[in-house]
């Protein structure tokens, strides 16, 4: 592919619009401008320089590198295969991605595995008296959403539990409004009027 | 000046050519990805080139030589096949020495003789020495044979269910429901099996899947799925078939319609020429056994004058017609001949013979709608009762209630005034209708009034 059209505009060095490039180019190509008659059919002048003059405006130099830069000969190509070839590939791809599959699953697995064991731990606090014993679920305290309340069994049933339950110091430094995401607009329920501190 | 091979891109691009009349068996070729499906069309066929006119050629050719008595520097030449032979220099000496003329073009001989060359030193796809292919494949074998133990577990719990008492499982609807999911399951663990399979995909790709294979037919469901059901659903909509005809459609079928060799696309107007004989269906379900169904032609617009208003009419219905996922084809005048030559009225299929479709000078067009109906349980219905079916007036909605039918696929052509429909008409017994010609109502203009400056 021809990519000319899309190369960034190089400012002529003659250019009268551009009063700063015109101070910071270098004496030799100030000398080639001066003396046009010398210009040999070789010359390396950029294409501006070349133009005719009197064409009207041309394209926005902004425009053509925005598409310069969009068009970008490294941006990798479409694969193009043969027949044969592509169905090499189609069988990579899928071993590739039955083995993301797998290692997702594994992974899923082992997070299931360490919530399942917080949880048991958690319960197994939960039951437990101050000498470290079993009781039953009636003396013991609530679970779940309510995790303050105390059974029969009273404080002494479950107490590691429900200092394990606390949420102090959960979200430290952070503001709470990031417990939930930031988005547009508020919730259905705009704002919760029953909150409180406790 | 030395002798030039034509280059490989030519050859791909005239690989159409070449391929000669496979594909106008009438029979849309389905399934296929084009350009791979045309080289495979292209190798059987080159590996069985027509006969020439006489006998074989070689061996005419062997027995007018020998006893001429081929000199030396001939048989330098080589071998000579007159359906490979692609250079000028090849062919004149095949002339020479053989005595008989190259087959075919030129450009038809470079491609055989390419490809037999390719043949040779094939090496069977799945063991191309690729280690990352190889790889892969070592990945996705390893992941079948888990599959398919999944699948013999599967098994083996079902048929423990079906042998569980009902009262242990939770009542016989509860069980029913179980087991149906439990088949569901084990369904999709067989085409997972298959699919990650490199050689099945190309089997399919190629149009040589056997569809009584769960994975063929699941492959074919995902690719009529993803563009000609969708095109269809637009026409059901666009056409206004749904709420028209039927309350509700899902066509789990897909149906090709074809007037002799001429496919139509759907909604597509036909020639009233072209479709004076009854159409050849390509049923295709993607369900597993066989099925009996039901096939019938409505039009939706046919005008009420006297009303001004539009009532339906019934064109065609054959009944008990078997179709399975590899038994795909229905042709409706094949059909029609049988049941005329059948004197046992139950035996027959058709029950209201194909009525080319008419449509009056002038009126808009006619919508001929064609429906697959399955009929339930597979069970055949009686003939002799739907032959009782008037033409004029038929409401499908009632017929497909009255028979217990499920609509399955459906597809639509169009019709209007014609050229041909004059003759057409007049053949089936509608001279009356013939010069009949509909015209736009005029609409009385409104009595003049001035223009006011109100008015403005």
């Amino acid at each position: 592919m021809n990519l000319s059209a899309f190369r960034p505009v190089l400012r002529p060095a003659n250019a009268s619009k551009y009063p700063i490039a015109n101070a910071l180019r270098p004496n030799a190509a100030l000398q080639r401008t001066v003396t046009p008659a010398t210009a040999s059919p070789f010359s390396s002048t950029s294409r501006m320089m070349k133009r005719k003059k009197g064409k009207g405006p041309g394209t926005d130099p902004r425009i053509t590198a925005i598409r310069y830069h969009l068009s970008h000969p490294l941006t990798p190509r479409p694969l193009h295969f043969s027949r044969l070839r592509a169905l090499r590939h189609w069988t990579i791809h899928r071993a590739w991605l039955l083995f993301l599959r797998r290692r997702r699953w594994a992974e899923e697995r082992d997070l299931e595995r360490q919530y399942q064991a917080m949880r048991s731990a958690c319960e197994h606090l939960r039951l437990m008296d101050a000498n470290g014993n079993l009781v039953s679920e009636a003396e013991a305290g609530g679970q779940g959403a309510d995790p303050g309340v105390i059974g029969s069994g009273g404080k002494e049933v479950g107490r590691l539990y429900r200092a394990a339950m606390l949420k102090r110091g959960v979200w430290g430094s952070v503001p709470v409004e990031y417990a939930r995401a930031q988005v547009d607009f508020p919730g259905r329920e705009g704002w919760n009027h029953a909150w409180t501190r406790d | 000046m030395a002798p030039v091979k034509p280059s490989a891109r030519q050859f791909s691009a005239c690989f159409r050519c070449v391929r000669g009349d496979a594909s106008f068996n009438g029979a849309p070729r389905r399934f296929l990805s084009s350009s791979a499906a045309r080289e495979e069309l292209q190798t059987t066929s080159s590996t069985s080139p027509p006969p020439p006119p006489s006998s074989t050629p070689v061996d005419a050719a062997k027995d007018a030589a020998a006893p001429k008595e081929t000199p030396e520097y001939m048989k330098q030449w080589g071998d000579l096949d007159p359906n490979a032979v692609e250079l000028k220099r090849d062919e004149r000496r095949l002339i020479r020495r053989e005595g008989i003329q190259p087959i075919g073009s030129r450009r038809r001989r470079a491609i055989i003789a390419r490809d037999s060359a390719a043949k040779a030193e094939q090496i069977p796809f799945e063991q191309l020495p690729y280690q990352c292919f190889q790889e892969a494949r070592k990945v996705l074998l390893a992941d079948r044979e888990g599959k398919l133990k999944d699948i013999k577990t599967q098994i083996t719990r079902i048929e423990n269910l079906k042998a569980q008492d009902p009262a242990v499982s939770g009542g016989e609807a509860k069980k029913a429901t179980r087991l149906r999911s439990m088949q569901n399951h084990l369904n999709d663990l067989i085409v997972l099996a298959d699919i990650n399979d490199p050689l099945v995909k190309k089997k399919f790709e190629d149009g040589e899947g056997d569809m009584n294979k769960p994975i063929y037919r699941y492959l074919a469901d995902q690719k009529w799925r993803k563009w000609k059901r969708l095109v269809l659903e637009q026409r059901i909509e666009q056409f206004n078939l749904v709420p028209d005809l039927l309350p509700a459609l899902d066509p789990i079928a897909d149906v090709d319609l074809a007037f002799g060799r001429k496919n139509i696309p759907i909604g597509d107007f036909v020639d009233s020429a072209i479709s004076e004989n009854p159409p050849r269906l390509n049923v295709q379900t993607f369900e597993r056994g066989q099925k009996l169904v039901t096939v019938v032609v409505v039009d939706a617009d046919v005008p009420v004058p006297e009303k001004d208003s539009l009532t339906y009419r019934c064109h065609f219905i054959a009944s008990n017609i078997p179709i399975a996922p590899d038994q795909t084809s229905i042709a409706l005048s094949r059909i029609q001949q049988q049941s005329r030559k059948t004197e046992n009225v139950d035996e027959q299929q058709v029950a209201l013979s194909w009525s080319p479709p008419w449509a009056h000078k002038g009126a808009p067009y006619h919508r001929l709608a064609i429906f697959v109906l399955e009929q339930k349980d597979a069970k055949a219905l009686n003939i002799s009762e739907i032959k009782n079916e008037k033409r004029d007036g038929f409401i499908l909605r009632s017929f497909v209630d009255r028979k217990q039918l499920k609509p399955i696929g459906v597809t639509l052509f169009r019709t209007k005034w014609d050229e041909s429909m004059e003759g057409v008409m007049q053949r089936n017994g509608l001279e009356k209708e013939v010069d009949v010609q509909f015209k736009r109502k005029k609409i009385e203009p409104l009595p003049y009034k001035r223009r006011t400056e109100r008015m403005r």
